[in-house]
């Protein structure tokens, strides 16, 4: 009815809503906790409030025999728990009646034939009109035959898109391979590779906290800054994913993607505008000047057993499906340094692992001192460097670590934190990660997801880090569950003359 | 999203002072520290004033209840009794805590009855109670009076005046477009026509030779025809009365739009999001006024 080329005076000033085009959601390994838990309850959200296509369809194709009511069933369920908004049978109905579902043998062409022959049957059902977003949850060594299967089958009608979950690889000549099968068949800018951190509000407020104030950019650099700490600390284990884990350790699981991630928005230039290629093309520059000043500038941890809100857990070897005499590492602290203008010398401390306290991700900036504070040494005794901390997770938000006079006779001055709560001054809840990152792959937006380049430079990084790990051996466990990892991890910022943040 | 007050804090004072409103607000705050195991935080957007006349003020209240979590903001109602005997302010004091993550987040509301010859500069006791580096919006209960003092002085301090013109006896158009420039002026019946202003974007370019009949509530009607003249650069016939919206394009009376329907929270809540003034309003109401074609 709306004619695309005359200009349509009835829609201005009206808020266009970013409503993708119709398509279909194949997804690959949709038997998996990522589809019940994530997937789809983000699914759920984008109809609850109106964002999906108009004409939509999601096949979930896996490995294990299921029919699509089953699936549906299953889906369900999973909305029902996981989902943010309350359960409305209508909206439900609506989404559930585009879901079909496959089983799939990975490696089987007649069966890829049979599902492109099921894309063709909903594209007719849904009107579709051919346009595919194909989203791996599958390992690395099921990506490569899938993508030359999707080519091979590629028709000229509609887009297709191609949403690649971590872990992308498991080193950096795996990564540029994976990156070349990809590339011979799609051009970069149908390749959406998530790291689902980058969907988060608080990361993305990170990029606002930077770039829409004036007070921070000017301070933001080796001039005022001492140093970054960055934690990303998880209190659970490794949930049953122990042939994951084994493989991966806490630097594949976290170090090489998330975590890589914060270390560049946190020291990126501004970026040009808010495009795909500018903000990654800032966050590739940082990636590629990261370097670690030798092995004793890494430090890596196992779990043994422990304590976690008062209930004892097993020790990471003593976990089901784990090798008894893992070297897996469970923690990773390393300090980075930047070698650019703008952070030259300024050291990045990270610091993540399992088993940890408590669940926290957070940004910490911490500023130097006053140069020469004018008050008796005994009235300052309490005051600490300002802090700037970006919580990413959970309870996103940021505070500042100022000094302030004690009320009373005399001077003394202690440390106060001005809390600033995300939730507390904008009330909307908060989408989840995958939501906006899903909804951004149907529009075509890559801006919030990983280029090649930049998963390259990850990996030159992780390899360079554990190329030393071969020839030695620490002896595992080397810290208890539920504390905050080894003590050669305090020891890596001592050595410096500082000390990690009490969290 | 619902969260429960954890607490609310009053005190009620006559013949009150801005001085000694400052003071109680000061101290409530620091009654209200520690309460709910953390220190209390208090967190604004904006100052949000409004002007309510007393037969609006339950109905002023309830939209209240359904935003402040939505909005932290100081708000300061107004309630004008310019017939009392009496020349005073006097003042109910609420502080308003959320639990946000464990911690309370509060916010302060400041009725102010304003009797006698005090409801006369309103604007006086605003610029004074609001928060610095904020924006203030109004919303205005009730038909104002134009060429009155109050209406000009609340549109000189506010960054953005919210009507809704189907609280109004007269739809006196042609005198709010004359705020236009002053500050941005928004209407709660505009939003109302919101779905099926999407809706009719939809049958674009053949709407613009059909016959168009629009029937509904006055205000909301009176405004989707000034929309579609102004849009449409042509005249559109006048409104039938009904309850509610609906268009006839050509023979075919067209199906509401799906709209999730919204509380009167929810309509002010999304103006109170937005901050420029809107053009495509301005010119639906000049053409609502017959002041343009």
């Amino acid at each position: 009815m709306t004619s695309v080329a005359e200009h349509n005076p009835l829609l201005d000033g009206l808020e266009i809503r970013r409503r993708p085009a119709p398509c279909v959601l194949v997804i690959f390994g949709a038997s998996g906790d990522l589809t019940r838990r994530k997937l789809m309850p983000a699914l759920y959200a984008l109809a609850y409030r109106g964002l999906l296509p108009e004409h939509f369809a999601v096949v979930g194709a896996a490995r294990s025999e299921e029919t699509d009511d089953e699936f549906r069933e299953r889906m369900k369920e999973g909305v029902q728990k996981y989902a943010r908004d309350e359960f409305r049978q209508d909206i439900w109905d609506e989404l559930a009646a585009g879901m079909r579902y496959f089983t799939l043998d990975f490696s089987d062409a007649q069966a890829e034939d049979e599902l492109a022959a099921l894309l063709a049957e909903v594209d007719a059902e849904r009107g579709t009109q051919g346009n595919r977003l194909y989203y791996f949850a599958v390992p690395p060594s099921a990506i490569g035959p899938l993508v030359n299967e999707i080519a091979a089958r590629r028709s000229g009608d509609g887009w297709v898109r191609l949403i690649i979950e971590k872990p992308f690889g498991h080193d950096l000549e795996s990564a540029r391979e994976l990156n070349t099968q990809i590339q011979e068949r799609f051009g970069e800018s149908e390749v959406f590779r998530i790291d689902h951190y980058l969907g988060k509000e608080t990361v993305q407020n990170m990029l606002a906290l930077r770039f829409a104030n004036g007070i921070f950019e000017p301070i933001w650099n080796r001039q005022f800054i001492d140093h970054v700490q960055i934690t990303v600390a998880e209190s659970v284990g490794i949930e049953g994913r122990a042939a994951f884990y084994e493989e991966a350790g806490a630097i594949r699981d976290i170090f090489q993607n998330h975590l890589l991630q914060l270390v560049a928005i946190t020291a990126m230039e501004p970026p040009i505008d808010f495009t795909a290629d500018s903000v990654r093309n800032e966050k590739v520059k940082v990636l590629k000047s990261l370097h670690t000043p030798g092995p004793k500038s890494v430090v890596r941890g196992q779990y043994g057993r422990g304590f976690i809100e008062g209930v004892e857990v097993p020790g990471y070897r003593e976990e089901e499906g784990v090798d008894p005499h893992s070297m897996t590492e469970t923690y990773v602290a390393a300090k980075l340094y930047v070698d650019n203008w703008r952070w030259a010398d300024t050291p990045f401390y990270v610091r993540m692992g399992k088993r940890l306290p408590r669940r926290e991700t957070t940004i910490a900036i911490q500023f130097k001192r006053a140069p020469h504070p004018p008050f008796e040494e005994t009235a300052a005794e309490g005051l600490r460097p300002n802090v700037l901390l970006i919580h990413v997770q959970p309870n996103e938000g940021m505070s500042l670590a100022i000094g302030a006079k004690v009320p009373g006779q005399g001077m003394r001055i202690r440390t106060v934190h001005m809390d600033f709560l995300y939730g507390s001054a904008f009330r909307e809840g908060l989408p989840e990660a995958y939501e906006r990152l899903i909804l951004d792959a149907m529009l075509g937006d890559a801006t919030l997801f990983t280029r090649a380049d930049e998963i390259e430079e990850q990996w030159a990084l992780v390899d360079a880090i554990v190329a030393p790990w071969q020839r030695d051996r620490p002896s595992f466990p080397n810290y208890p569950a539920g504390s905050w990892g080894p003590p050669s991890a305090d020891e890596l910022l001592h050595r410096d003359g500082r000390s990690w943040r009490r969290n | 999203m619902t969260v429960s007050t954890t607490l609310t804090q009053d005190w009620h004072g006559e013949d009150v002072s801005i001085a000694e409103i400052e003071a109680e607000l000061a101290r409530l705050r620091a009654e209200s520290t520690g309460v709910g195991g953390g220190p209390q935080q208090r967190t604004s957007v904006m100052t949000h004033v409004a002007w309510v006349p007393p037969e609006w003020l339950d109905a002023a209240e309830r939209t209240l209840a359904g935003l402040a979590e939505r909005h932290p903001s100081r708000t300061v109602l107004l309630i004008p009794r310019p017939d009392d005997e009496l020349d005073r302010v006097d003042a109910d004091l609420t502080m308003r805590c959320y639990p946000v993550a464990g911690q309370p987040v509060c916010g302060e509301v400041i009725e102010l009855h304003l009797l006698g010859d005090r409801s006369l500069a309103p604007a006086s006791l605003v610029l004074p109670l609001a928060i610095s580096d904020l924006p203030v919006f109004v919303r205005w209960r009730g038909e104002p009076d134009f060429r009155g003092t109050q209406w000009r002085q609340l549109v000189d301090v506010a960054d953005r005046v919210i009507v809704d013109s189907s609280e109004w006896g007269d739809l006196a158009y042609a005198e709010l477009a004359q705020s236009f420039g002053d500050s941005a002026i928004s209407d709660i019946a505009w939003a109302r026509t919101e779905p099926w202003r999407r809706e009719l974007a939809r049958y674009w370019p053949g709407i613009r030779e059909q016959e168009i009949r629009i029937r509904g509530p006055r205000a909301e009607a009176a405004l989707l025809h000034g929309w579609l003249n102004a849009r449409l650069e042509r005249a559109i016939r006048p409104v039938e009365p009904a309850g509610e919206l609906g268009v006839r394009l050509g023979s075919d009376d067209l199906r509401p739009p799906r709209a999730t329907a919204l509380t009167p929270s929810d309509l002010l809540s999304a103006e109170l999001d937005s901050f420029a003034s809107d053009p495509i309003y301005e010119q639906a109401v000049l053409a609502a006024a017959g002041l343009v074609a």
